[in-house]
C-alpha cells in the first residue's frame, strides 16, 4: 500500500506545484520559487521511493486516480517501475540543479512559468509510464508533447527558438498521429484497451501495428531519419528542460517500444532487422554529425540520437536472438538496452547541466569560444569529465558496462542458425565499434576545447564557477555513473539472481581496487626514484615570443581528419574557382572557394514532404476560394450524389 | 588467489624488465639494416633512467590533466598486464581476462594521454591528439572485429581460456593464420609505427603519437614512455602465445618452468621484435588518409576468417 501513496502524493504534489507556479506567475521572490522546486523534488522521492520498492519487492502495484472526475486506471510492473525511477532521478538532479539555475532565466513570469511546466511535463511522463490503458497513455503522451514545447519555446522572442519549436511541434504530432492509427488498429482487432493484454491480432495487422508504433516511437526518440527536432530543440531550450528531455523523456519512448514488442505476438524476423538497421544508423550516423558540430548543445543533442541507436540496437538484438531461439542471449540484450537506457539518462543529464554552466558562464554554445574553464570552473570541469568518460564508454564507468554487455551479445553471433545473419551481425558489430570509437573521438575534442588550454574569448576568461545548487545536482548524477560502473558486477548478480540468468560481467571493483593499488605503488616509486624539482614554463610556442589562444588548435582542425576521412557521408562540396591572368595558370587573378554542407535528410526527405503538403493545401485552397461559382457548385452536386449513391446501395 | 597473486607479480615484472628492451632491439634492427651501428640494447633503460632524473616542466597553461594522464597511461598499461599471460597461465583468473575489458583499458590510457595533448595549449599537442584519436577510432572497428573473430574460434571472450586453448598447437584452426597480418597491422599502429606513424621523427608532418606527449617532460615522460613499451609487449605477447605457443604455459615445477618460459619468451619476443624493425624498415610511412585502405585490408581478413568459421 505504501508504495501507491507514494505514487499518488508524487502526483498529487506535482500538480499543487505546478497549480501554484501559474497562480503565482508574477512572484519575484526566488524563496517562493525554492518551495516550487521543493516540491517538485519531493515529489521526485517519492516516484523512486514506489520505483524502487516494485523493483526491490517484485510486486506490481494496480491502482486509478480520480483527476478531476476522470478515473485513471494506472499499473506499475517491473518495467514500468524501472522508467519511473529513471524519470524520478534524473528529475531529482535537475530539479536540485535548477534551484539556482531558474533565476537566470530572462523574466518573472518566465521563471515561473518554467517551474509549471517542468512540473507537469515530468508528471505526464510517469503517468505516460504507469498507464493501464491505450487512451491514458495516448492522453498523456500528447500532455507531455505539449508540456514541452511550451518548455522549449521559453526563450519565444528569438526567431530560432520559434523555428524550434514549430519543427518540434509538428515532428511530435506526427509521432502522435502514427500512435493513435497503432493503438486504433489494435482497438479494433483486440478489442481493448488494456496495455497489459493484446491478443488476437491477425499477422498483416500485426506488422501494421509494428511499423506505425515504431515510426511513432522511433520519431520521439529521435532515431535517424526522423532525428532532426533534437538538434533544434535542445540548443533552444534552457538546459535543465534539454537535460530532462534527452535523458528522460526520448527514453519514453524507448519505453513505448518495449513496452510493446514485449506485448505484440507473433513477431516476425524483418522486425528486428528493421530495428536493427535503424538501431545501426542512427547511432553511427548521430556520433558522426556530432563530430561535425561545435554548438556544444547541439553536439550532446547529436549524442543523444547515437546512444538512442545504441538502446535500439539492443532490442534489435533480443527481437533477433528471441526469433532464432536464443532466449539467454536475448535477454542479456534486454538487459543491455535497459541498462544502457538508464546509464544515458544518467550521463547525459549530467553533460546537459554542465553544459548548462558552462553555457551560462560564458554566454556562447560556440565551442571554438571557449577554452582554459578547467581552471575557472573546476568543479563543472570534473563532472563534465566524468560525463565524458562515461558517454565514451571507458571503464570502469557505467557506460561501459552496457556497450560490454552488448559486445557480448554481438560476440556470440556464431550460435545463430543462419551463417547470412551471423555475417549481418558481424558487420553491424563493427559500425558499433566505430560508434563508441567516434565517440571517445568526440568527447576529447570536446573536453579539451571547451575546458584545457587558454581561454578563446573575453567571455570565456570571466567565467565563474556555478553556485553549490547547480553543482549538487550534477554530482547527484556522477556519483551514481561510477557507483553503477563500479558495482555493476555486483547490481548483476543480484538482477541474474531474480530474472534468473546469469551475467558474464568482469567485476570492476575488484579491477578498479587493482588499478588503485597499482597507482599507489607507481606514485610512491616515482616519488622515491625521482627528480622532484618542477618548473613552470611557457608552451613551447616556435620561437614566437609570447603564446596566445590564436595558437591553439581549434575544433574543426581536431575533427578535420574524422571529417576528411568520412566526408562522403557527410556530402560536403567543397567549391573551387580559380582565374588566371595567363594561360599557363602561373599569375593569380581571382579565386571563389567555398563549402557547402549539404543537409541530407532535409534535402531529400524532409523538403520532399513539405513541398508535397503545400502542393496539396495551395490545390483545395484554389479549389475552395479561387474557383468560379458554378464549378464549385457542380462538385458539390457530383459529390452528394455519389453519396446518396453509396448509401442507397449499402442500406440495401 | 594467492595463484593470480603470484602470477599478476611474475607478469608485471616481466612486463616491466622486457619492455624496453624491445624497444631498443627494433632500433638497433632498424639501424644494422641502414648500415648503422646504432645504440646499445641497454640504451632504452638509460634513457628512462636520464629521463626520471629530469625536473619536469609544465605549461603554464596546463591543468591537473596534464599531470594526471602520465599516471593514468601507465596505470591502464599495468592492469592490461594482468590481462595478458605472458609465461604462464594460473588457475584461477575470475575477474580477469575479458578481451573487450583489455581494450577499453587501454583506450583509458589514450584518452587521458589525447586530453594531455590539448591540455598545454600547443598546436602540435592538439594536432597529435587529433590524429591519434583519427587513427584509433578507424582502426577500432578492425580490433574489435579481429578479437570478435579469435573469440570466435575460440568460442570464449576470455583471453586466458584462449591461450590455454592456443597452446596446445593451432593444428585445428588452421583460419586463425589469417589474423596474423591484421593483429601485426593493429599491433603497429598501436605502437604508432611505420607506415602508420613515425616514432623516430620529430616532423610536424608526420608525427602523430609523437606530437601529443611533446609538452611532457622529466619522469612524466618516462612514465609514457614505458606505458607504450608496456602496451607494445602486451600486444606482442598476444602473437607470441597465440600463434608460437612453445615453451609457453609449461606444467613443470615452480622455478625451473618459469624460467624456461621466460628464456623461451624472451627468444621469440626478440624474434618478432627485429621482425617489426624489418617491417618498419621496408616499407614507407602512409598517407593519414591512404591508412583506411590498411586497415581495410585487416578488417577484410578478419571477415574472411568468420566466414570460413561459419560456412565450414
Amino acid at each position: 500500500m505504501m508504495p501507491t501513496l507514494f505514487f499518488q502524493s508524487g502526483v498529487g504534489l506535482l500538480l499543487i506545484a505546478s497549480f501554484l507556479a501559474l497562480v503565482f506567475l508574477h512572484v519575484k521572490q526566488s524563496r517562493i520559487r525554492k518551495c516550487f522546486l521543493a516540491l517538485i523534488i519531493l515529489a521526485c522521492v517519492l516516484f523512486l521511493a514506489s520505483s524502487l520498492s516494485v523493483l526491490l519487492g517484485g510486486d506490481a502495484l494496480a491502482f486509478y486516480l480520480m483527476l478531476s472526475g476522470l478515473r485513471v486506471s494506472l499499473s506499475i510492473d517491473v518495467l514500468a517501475a524501472f522508467f519511473i525511477g529513471i524519470i524520478g532521478l534524473v528529475g531529482l538532479s535537475v530539479a536540485i540543479y535548477s534551484l539556482s539555475y531558474v533565476e537566470h532565466v530572462g523574466s518573472e513570469r518566465k521563471k515561473n512559468f518554467m517551474l509549471s511546466m517542468m512540473a507537469v511535463f515530468i508528471l505526464s511522463m510517469v503517468l505516460v509510464v504507469a498507464s493501464h490503458h491505450l487512451l491514458g497513455f495516448l492522453v498523456f503522451w500528447e500532455l507531455m508533447s505539449i508540456s514541452s514545447l511550451f518548455l522549449v519555446l521559453i526563450d519565444f522572442e528569438k526567431e530560432e527558438t520559434r523555428k524550434a519549436g514549430i519543427f518540434y511541434f509538428v515532428m511530435t504530432q506526427l509521432s502522435t498521429v502514427f500512435l493513435i492509427f497503432a493503438f486504433a488498429l489494435i482497438y479494433n482487432h483486440a478489442g481493448t484497451l488494456e496495455i497489459i493484454t493484446i491478443r488476437g491480432l491477425p499477422p498483416f495487422i500485426a506488422s501494421l501495428v509494428f511499423v506505425s508504433l515504431a515510426l511513432g516511437f522511433g520519431i520521439k526518440a529521435g532515431a535517424i531519419p526522423f532525428h532532426k527536432w533534437l538538434p533544434y530543440a535542445h540548443p533552444a531550450s534552457p538546459s535543465p528542460i534539454s537535460a530532462l528531455m534527452s535523458g528522460v523523456m526520448i527514453k519514453v519512448a524507448i519505453y513505448g517500444i518495449v513496452r510493446f514488442i514485449l506485448l505484440l505476438p507473433d513477431k516476425k524476423l524483418w522486425w528486428g532487422i528493421l530495428i536493427l538497421i535503424l538501431g545501426t544508423s542512427s547511432a553511427l550516423l548521430g556520433v558522426i554529425y556530432a563530430l561535425k558540430e561545435h554548438d556544444l548543445k547541439r553536439l550532446l543533442a547529436y549524442h543523444s540520437i547515437e546512444n538512442i541507436g545504441i538502446i535500439l540496437i539492443g532490442i534489435g538484438l533480443y527481437m533477433l536472438f528471441s526469433w532464432y531461439s536464443q532466449p539467454a542471449i536475448a535477454l542479456l540484450a534486454l538487459f543491455a538496452a535497459l541498462f544502457h537506457t538508464l546509464n544515458h539518462a544518467l550521463f547525459k543529464s549530467l553533460l546537459f547541466l554542465s553544459a548548462g554552466s558552462v553555457v551560462h558562464a560564458t554566454h556562447t554554445k560556440n565551442i571554438e569560444k571557449m577554452g582554459g574553464l578547467m581552471k575557472t570552473m573546476p568543479y563543472t570541469a570534473a563532472l563534465f569529465l566524468i560525463g565524458a568518460i562515461s558517454i565514451s564508454a571507458l571503464p570502469p564507468l557505467n557506460g561501459f558496462v552496457s556497450e560490454l554487455m552488448l559486445f557480448q551479445v554481438f560476440f556470440s553471433s556464431g550460435v545463430i542458425a543462419s551463417p547470412m545473419m551471423t555475417l549481418v551481425l558481424f558487420f553491424a558489430l563493427s559500425l558499433f565499434a566505430l560508434t563508441s570509437a567516434l565517440a571517445a573521438a568526440c568527447f576529447v575534442k570536446a573536453f579539451g576545447i571547451v575546458f584545457l588550454a587558454l581561454p578563446r574569448s573575453k567571455e570565456a576568461e570571466m567565467a565563474k564557477e556555478s553556485g553549490p545548487a547547480m553543482i549538487l545536482g550534477q554530482a547527484i548524477l556522477a556519483v551514481l555513473c561510477i557507483g553503477l560502473g563500479v558495482f555493476s558486477f555486483q547490481i548483476f548478480q543480484q538482477v541474474g539472481q531474480k530474472a534468473g540468468i546469469s551475467f558474464d560481467l568482469p567485476n570492476l571493483l575488484l579491477i578498479s581496487a587493482t588499478a588503485v593499488f597499482i597507482g599507489a605503488v607507481i606514485f610512491i616509486a616515482v616519488r622515491g626514484i625521482s627528480n622532484r624539482n618542477v618548473r613552470i614554463s611557457e608552451t613551447w610556442g616556435c620561437g614566437i615570443a609570447s603564446q596566445n589562444s590564436r595558437m591553439e588548435y581549434t575544433a574543426s582542425g581536431f575533427s578535420d581528419p574524422i571529417l576528411t576521412i568520412f566526408s562522403s557521408i557527410y556530402r560536403t562540396k567543397k567549391i573551387n574557382r580559380r582565374s588566371f591572368h595567363d594561360h599557363d595558370s602561373a599569375v593569380f587573378k581571382e579565386g571563389h572557394a567555398e563549402v557547402l554542407l549539404l543537409r541530407f535528410f532535409e534535402e531529400y526527405l524532409y523538403l520532399p514532404v513539405v513541398r508535397l503538403i503545400r502542393f496539396l493545401s495551395s490545390f483545395l485552397y484554389k479549389v475552395q476560394n479561387k474557383v468560379e461559382l458554378d464549378p464549385y457548385l457542380l462538385s458539390s452536386f457530383v459529390a452528394i450524389l455519389a453519396l446518396l449513391l453509396y448509401l442507397g446501395v449499402a442500406i440495401r | 588467489m594467492s595463484g593470480f597473486i603470484a602470477f599478476a607479480i611474475i607478469n608485471v615484472v616481466v612486463v616491466m624488465a622486457l619492455a624496453p628492451l624491445y624497444i631498443s632491439l627494433v632500433k638497433k634492427m632498424k639501424a644494422f639494416l641502414q648500415g648503422r651501428k646504432g645504440p646499445g640494447l641497454l640504451q632504452a633503460y638509460y634513457s628512462l633512467w636520464k629521463l626520471f632524473k629530469k625536473e619536469v616542466v609544465y605549461s603554464s597553461n596546463s591543468s591537473f590533466i596534464m599531470r594526471v594522464a602520465p599516471y593514468i597511461s601507465i596505470i591502464s598499461a599495468l592492469v592490461a598486464a594482468l590481462f595478458v599471460p605472458l609465461l604462464f597461465i594460473p588457475d584461477d583468473y575470475s575477474g580477469f581476462g575479458n578481451i573487450i575489458l583489455l581494450l577499453y583499458i587501454l583506450a583509458v590510457g589514450k584518452f587521458f594521454m589525447a586530453l594531455g595533448g590539448l591540455d598545454a595549449g600547443s598546436a602540435f599537442g592538439g594536432m597529435g591528439s587529433s590524429r591519434e584519436m583519427s587513427i584509433s577510432s578507424m582502426v577500432e572497428p578492425v580490433v574489435i572485429v579481429l578479437f570478435a573473430a579469435i573469440a570466435f574460434v575460440f568460442r570464449s571472450t576470455n583471453l586466458f581460456e584462449i591461450l590455454r586453448e592456443a597452446s596446445h598447437g593451432l593444428g585445428g584452426y588452421a583460419s586463425l593464420w589469417l589474423l596474423l597480418i591484421p593483429l601485426v597491422i593493429v599491433l603497429l599502429t598501436e605502437t604508432a609505427r611505420i607506415p602508420i606513424d613515425n616514432p623516430e621523427t620529430h616532423l610536424e608532418l608526420t608525427m602523430v603519437h609523437e606530437a601529443m606527449i611533446l609538452e611532457q617532460s622529466g619522469r612524466n615522460l618516462a612514465l609514457l614512455e614505458i606505458a607504450s613499451a608496456i602496451k607494445q609487449l602486451l600486444l606482442m605477447g598476444i602473437i607470441i602465445n597465440l600463434f608460437m605457443p612453445m615453451g609457453f604455459n609449461l606444467q613443470v615445477l615452480f622455478p625451473a618452468g618459469i624460467l624456461i618460459a621466460f628464456g623461451a619468451f624472451a627468444i621469440k619476443g626478440a624474434f618478432l621484435a627485429a621482425s617489426i624493425g624489418v617491417i618498419e624498415s621496408s616499407v614507407a610511412k602512409l598517407r593519414l588518409f591512404r591508412l583506411p585502405n590498411l586497415f581495410a585490408l585487416s578488417f577484410f581478413l578478419s571477415v574472411v576468417t568468420i566466414m570460413m568459421e561459419v560456412l565450414l
